[in-house]
């Protein structure tokens, strides 16, 4: 069996907002503080400046994660989130956008709160929208619908142990017994093989929740995620 | 500017006698990569390689490894994945 030795390679510089960033942060009152697990153990700092502004920083563990602050990119679902407080804003440590979008995502269906993003190594402070998702948003609603319309629809497990979702996946067949399912495996999924298979109407992503987002909306043919086609109605009703 | 936990990855691969290791890196880290083999191929006897495409978390774990006899994959910038039934 092979080992696996993870490393977080944390960031060894010290993490402080300049004086820009706390600027604009100084308007809310409470702040949802996420970080990716090279900055989430070294917020120490930013907490302080936050507190001597008078903010409130709450934050919790998601899910998937190991430790308090951070956030992982597959967080795209509110209630993994376990975060109790409502807050005014999100601010997330960190650079890139792979995992601040996570927590515009995981806002889907809830009263959207802006994202911040600060860039300990740019010191720069960048912000996140709806509008940033706006596209992935409409293209996830259209082939919701397709989804519960079509018949015929293509179930796709990666063979990823930390990714694979087959026993969930069957939760479909239960909930939707009208329905063919075709089950289809594959190491890394590519959207390319799809047309191998024109029967299939609507495909279904079992892997990383990040596919059926990011990745659908460049995709031909239309793709959700699991846990969206498991309430598709209930998500297409806005409830 | 990251901490690479070098002088622990070296530990490691001598202490478990690993003959082939894999490292894995997100993006902002790839650029390392030189420094991180040359100091495993310095101070042990570990075949090292290096996994050219992405690595998005400590669920995206490659397959196949057996075959060519990897027993280690070292993952940088990610830690325990804690899997749960559906997302």
């Amino acid at each position: 069996m092979v080992e696996l030795l993870l490393i977080d390679g944390k960031y060894t510089r010290k993490i402080e907002l300049d004086a820009k960033a706390l600027g604009k942060l100084k308007k809310f009152k409470t702040l949802a503080v996420y970080a990716a697990v090279q900055f989430s153990s070294g917020l120490q700092s930013i907490l302080a400046q936050l507190k001597k502004e008078c903010i409130t920083v709450v934050s919790s563990k998601p899910a998937r994660t190991k430790e308090q602050f951070q956030i992982l990119g597959c967080d795209v679902y509110h209630e993994n989130m376990h975060l109790q407080e409502n807050v005014d804003a999100y601010l997330y440590i960190g650079d890139g956008r792979f995992h601040p979008l996570a927590l515009v995502f995981q806002q889907r269906g809830q009263k959207f709160k802006e994202v911040f993003m600060y860039d300990p190594i740019a010191n720069a402070l960048a912000i996140l929208t709806e509008k940033d998702i706006d596209a992935i948003l409409k293209k996830e609603k259209a082939s919701l619908k397709l989804f519960l319309m079509k018949r015929r629809i293509g179930v796709l497990l990666t063979t990823k142990p930390g990714q694979l979702q087959f026993k969930a996946s069957l939760a479909l067949l239960k909930k939707y017994p009208e329905k063919e399912f075709y089950f289809f495996l594959d190491n890394t999924l590519n959207s390319k093989n799809f047309e191998n298979f024109p029967f299939i109407e609507v495909w279904v992503n079992t892997a990383c929740p990040r596919i059926g987002l990011d990745d659908a909306v460049y995709m031909k043919q239309p793709l959700i995620n699991l846990m969206d086609a498991l309430e598709a109605e209930k998500k297409l009703s806005g409830v | 500017m990251y901490d690479l936990e070098l002088e622990k990855v070296v530990l490691h691969i001598q202490k478990k006698k690993t003959k082939r290791v894999l490292l894995q890196l997100p993006d902002g880290l790839k650029p390392e990569a030189q420094k991180i083999v040359q100091e495993i191929q310095k101070k042990t006897d570990a075949q090292v390689f290096i996994w050219l495409g992405d690595c998005f978390g400590a669920c995206d774990f490659p397959l196949g490894l057996e075959g060519l006899q990897i027993d280690l994959v070292i993952q940088w910038g990610h830690n325990t994945f804690i899997k749960e039934l559906g997302w």
